[in-house]
């Protein structure tokens, strides 16, 4: 027969005090190892007392009380390893590239789109010029009607460094948005993808039309490689989150999004300082004709090289775990 | 005292005991969205009128100085958009000040803290969640799952619990007064159930207005009182021996 309520909570309440103080000294950071042992023999305290209150006093606020201190200490307990600086570096030494190329299918897949994208609006242009008017927007279009590009004027609107960084986040946002419209069956990021496709074909296409597709060359060369290939990872994750949505395989459909959410993510957030420092050199190289476009070719060929030679070897030999794919 | 089936999470611990965590719904996560979306316009409006106090030309001083100045407004911007979710999640334990003023959490769905990646999935999709206009999608998604999940809590397999303030203080509080009042004389003893009633009763006397703190009293005393004609008389002529009388009722049973 259990005792009464009161009574229970009279006896036992000394012992969820100290817990929750311990608790909250967790939270603080002021815990001495001493105090570890104590807060464990309190928590199993306390679960025991959750045992006890489910059976007899259901529903009560106790039974509330004791389920929400048990959570608390449960989560303080069962942490999970904190990042920090090193796992910082293990993650972009090995698990970036490493979940990249796990994924590799799903990133061709989003290539394999984007190119599409651009040879619709490419071949729409060049064979009907007047379906420009439908794919360029009109203030891209007055720009190139005067044979001037769009770009050469923001240098002398604001200093680089302030051109840089809108560009960074801009990039960011286009590359969280091609990621996360995944959600939606993956629909969302065909359609960003293509969509951007379309829109950077038709563009190149009309310069070219136009007679100014050296001018386009000349600003896209530096950074392009490697913004476009960011574009297309995202793209990529964005394809992940969809299939598992399309086709979960063997786990429900909660588990696996959740699953491959967190694998995608991965790809998403090792693309962002990547987009930062590509954002510097389209703010400080590619506007202007401070170097010559053979200069930036060059440079851009480097840089693009450089990502994917890095992509595809690092943390190929080192030991660790491979990721869930 | 739970009418309404509210949806929980279950965690099955190595104790082998079973929690059950109370999840946020609508509500809460609406209150706890505009807080912070308060927040972050307060800052920058504090931010903007401390510009404008120390600088008087604004635009010819935004046009004339500043890269500094337009790289620290753009990346504040993308942080106030972006990083200020995760990094307050991820500083504070699966609250931001807005869900700690609300009293939620974001837990993953075993009960254990987020961390780095789950908290970014969550807070990147909220790009998604926002659609088509005021979080058309992510209202949708929390009405129509089963524990209030947006899509970004579905991808990042997270949801938001609630942490309530509860008060054990009554179980414990001592009896007020030294009024001779008679004891029951033939009672039985009490349930759980009974307890938490008259307590929660004795909780909220004092709020309640005369007349229904005066019905509900009488009715406990009638119902767990135990008394003669007389003794009842005693303890109901006024609402202070009724409450005391229950409040030495719960007590006698330790």
């Amino acid at each position: 027969m259990a005792a009464p309520l009161p009574a229970f909570v009279t006896r036992r309440r000394p012992d969820w005090d100290a817990l929750k103080e311990l608790l909250d000294r967790q939270r603080a950071g002021t815990l001495r190892l001493g105090e570890l042992r104590t807060l464990d023999v309190l928590y199993r305290r306390a679960a025991a007392d959750l045992a006890h209150a489910q059976t007899f006093y259901a529903g009560t606020d106790v039974h509330r009380f004791l389920n929400q201190l048990c959570g608390q200490a449960y989560a303080t307990i069962y942490q999970p390893p904190r990042e920090r600086l090193a796992s910082t570096l293990a993650f972009f030494r090995q698990d970036f590239p490493r979940t990249l190329r796990a994924n590799g299918a799903f990133v061709a897949a989003s290539a394999g789109l984007f190119l599409l994208g651009i040879l619709l609006g490419a071949v729409v242009v060049l064979l009907e010029p007047r379906g420009a008017e439908l794919l360029v927007p009109e203030h891209l279009r007055d720009f190139i009607a005067r044979k001037e590009m769009w770009t050469d004027g923001i240098l002398t609107v604001s200093p680089p460094n302030a051109v840089a960084s809108g560009i960074a986040t801009n990039n960011l946002t286009v590359t969280i948005v091609t990621f996360a419209s995944g959600i939606l069956l993956g629909l969302g990021t065909v359609f960003v993808l293509i969509n951007n496709g379309v829109h950077l074909g038709s563009v190149a296409a009309l310069c070219v039309h136009e007679g100014m597709g050296a001018k386009l060359f000349d600003f896209i060369a530096a950074h392009g490689p490697v913004e476009l290939s960011i574009i297309v990872i995202a793209g990529g994750a964005g394809l992940m989150v969809g299939q598992a949505l399309v086709d979960p395989g063997e786990l429900p459909r909660g588990q696996a999004l959740a699953l491959r959410g967190r694998e995608a993510v991965k790809l998403v957030l090792g693309c962002a300082p990547f987009l930062a420092l590509i954002a510097v050199v389209e703010g400080f190289v590619s506007p202007g004709d401070f170097f010559s476009s053979w200069v930036k070719a060059t440079l851009g060929l480097a840089l693009g090289g450089f990502f994917w030679l890095y992509l595809l070897r690092a943390g190929r030999d080192a030991p660790g775990p491979t990721p869930v794919g | 005292m739970n009418s309404a089936p509210s949806p929980s999470l279950d965690v099955a611990t190595p104790e082998r005991v079973s929690l059950s965590l109370p999840v946020a719904g609508i509500g809460y996560r609406c209150l706890a969205y505009l807080v912070d979306l308060f927040i972050l316009f307060v800052f920058w409006v504090v931010a903007y009128f401390t510009f404008t106090l120390l600088v008087s030309d604004v635009v010819g001083f935004f046009q004339g100085l500043s890269g500094l100045a337009q790289t620290l407004l753009v990346v504040g911007v993308f942080a106030t958009q972006w990083v200020y979710w995760t990094a307050a999640e991820v500083l504070m334990g699966g609250q931001t000040p807005g869900k700690r003023l609300m009293g939620i959490r974001v837990v993953r769905v075993d009960g254990s803290p987020v961390g780095v990646l789950e908290s970014a999935v969550r807070n990147l999709v909220r790009v998604v969640d926002s659609l088509p206009l005021v979080y058309a999608v992510g209202v949708l998604s929390v009405l129509l799952t089963r524990q209030h999940r947006r899509l970004g809590d579905l991808l990042a397999g997270t949801l938001l619990v609630r942490e309530e303030r509860i008060d054990l203080d009554k179980y414990t509080a001592p009896t007020v007064g030294a009024m001779a009042l008679p004891t029951a004389t033939h009672s039985e003893r009490l349930t759980a159930e009974d307890v938490e009633l008259i307590l929660s009763f004795l909780t909220r006397a004092p709020e309640l207005e005369p007349q229904a703190r005066a019905r509900l009293g009488t009715k406990l005393v009638e119902r767990y009182g135990g008394l003669d004609e007389a003794g009842r008389a005693t303890v109901l002529a006024s609402a202070q021996s009724t409450e005391a009388f229950l409040r030495a009722r719960v007590q006698a049973e330790r």
